[in-house]
């Protein structure tokens, strides 16, 4: 025979692996972290960030503008600024895409807008 | 070779001009996109000082003219005189026939000079009853005028604003730089200390490499949506001519250059943009008695956070 104080604590046992399962679930959906496969998607998904988390950032942003705005608020942009160089080469210029890490672009991305809840972008704001 | 170029140039008028690189950076581009310049400030701002400064370290033969108005076309570009000597008429070039030209206080001059200055800043040549001659190149129209003055001036009409590539704003030096002038003035720095810093053949070289800078299509799309937005803009009755996109992509070509870039980034063109466009761009004055800004400046702030570039 089984004591009830046994299936108790088995039952609270299970509940809280339960619940902290679901917490530690409901946490990664908040953070919903930007992984991005390339460079070029790095800064697709650094835009959107952009877009959504830097009050007053005008539309006609360029990725220079945004780097000045981000640098002022304090977010760190030395991990992606050589990105950046290499991309707009890419882009502007008709080189081939770089094959660069693309964790520092990603990592301003998520700092931006890493760490929301329910819509992504309303986590780190950065003031004009 | 184009940064190590401009930090050159920066630094040898730095030596004279406190606080002006800005203004420099922005001639010596003019200068590689074969544009000309308005300087506009009131008297003292060291608008001249720059001028000359610029052409002894780039080692170009720099003419210096007084605009007034009794000034005539045959002293800014010459014409024929009767030689007693050998009993012909010759050609006498006038002050134009040099690499930089300073058209100091140009509003002061009347139409018809302004205009005789036309087709030198234009073709970069001048022709004289029939006989046309080649200016030296590189050739620079650096003209100054003071936004102050309303009487005895001639303004410059829109199509003669058009001519110039850059607009240069010469505003009072901040509390900072006014200190580093006058502790300047306290030293015998004068411009015989300007040395040549870069050679013709890097400098022609450089002009030549200008052409050979890349624009995208997605930039050039980007250059043409900005085009629209002006001409849309209700508060302005004027927008960016065809002309003044052509310089501002040459200049955004030769800024992209300095930056030791071979090609042009939407960022080339919004932050030259300014500078090549708003001395072109009429305000409405009717929006104007709306409350709408009267300042090209803020109009076209305006548009280019409106308008989208391609990233």
């Amino acid at each position: 025979m089984v004591s009830n104080e046994l299936v108790v604590g088995a039952l609270l046992a299970l509940n809280a692996v339960l619940y902290a399962s679901l917490a530690f679930l409901a946490l990664r959906l908040r953070r919903r972290k930007f992984a991005p496969s390339s460079l070029s998607e790095a800064f697709g998904d650094l835009e959107l960030a952009l877009k959504e988390s830097v009050p007053g950032l005008p539309s006609g942003f360029t990725w220079e503008e945004a780097v000045a705005r981000l640098r002022s608020s304090g977010v760190r942009t030395e991990g992606m600024e050589g990105a950046l160089r290499g991309y707009e080469a890419y882009r502007y210029g008709g080189a081939p895409l770089p094959d660069l890490d693309c964790r520092g672009v990603a990592d301003v991305a998520n700092a931006l807008g890493g760490t929301t809840g329910g819509k992504r972008g309303g986590g780190a704001s950065i003031g004009r | 070779m184009g940064a190590d170029i401009r930090d050159r140039v920066v630094a040898e008028v730095g030596k004279v001009v406190v606080g002006r690189e800005k203004e420099t950076d922005l001639i010596l581009t003019c200068l590689l996109a074969r544009g000309h310049v308005l300087l506009e400030g009131v008297p003292g701002v060291s608008k001249t000082l720059v001028a000359n400064a610029f052409s002894r370290c780039l080692g170009l033969q720099f003419r210096r003219v007084q605009f007034t108005p009794d000034i005539l076309p045959l002293d800014i570009i010459g014409g024929f005189i009767f030689n007693l000597k050998d009993r012909e008429f010759e050609f006498r070039r006038g002050p134009v026939f040099t690499n930089v030209l300073l058209a100091d206080e140009i509003n002061r001059a009347p139409p018809k000079v302004q205009s005789a200055l036309l087709e030198s800043m234009q073709e970069f040549q001048v022709t004289v009853e029939g006989r046309t001659e080649k200016l030296p190149s590189p050739f620079m129209v650096i003209a100054t005028q003071n936004p102050m003055e309303f009487e005895g001036v001639y303004p410059l009409l829109e199509g003669q604003l058009d001519r110039f590539m850059v607009k240069v704003s010469f505003g009072y030096p901040t509390p900072e730089v006014e200190a580093g002038i006058l502790k300047r003035n306290l030293s015998s720095m004068d411009l015989s200390d300007v040395r040549t810093v870069v050679t013709a053949a890097e400098l022609d070289s450089m002009v030549r490499e200008v052409d050979s800078v890349t624009v995208s299509d997605e930039v050039l799309a980007y250059l043409a949506r900005m085009a629209e937005a002006t001409r849309k803009e209700s508060s302005l009755v004027l927008g960016a001519s065809p002309r003044a996109m052509v310089q501002l992509l040459h200049c955004a070509r030769a800024r992209a250059l300095l930056d030791a870039r071979k090609y042009v980034t939407p960022h080339d063109v919004k932050t030259i943009a300014s500078e090549v466009l708003t001395h072109r761009l009429t305000v409405d004055r009717a929006a104007a008695l709306k409350g709408v800004s009267r300042n090209p400046e803020a109009i076209l702030t305006a548009i280019l956070d409106r308008v989208e570039p391609p990233r």
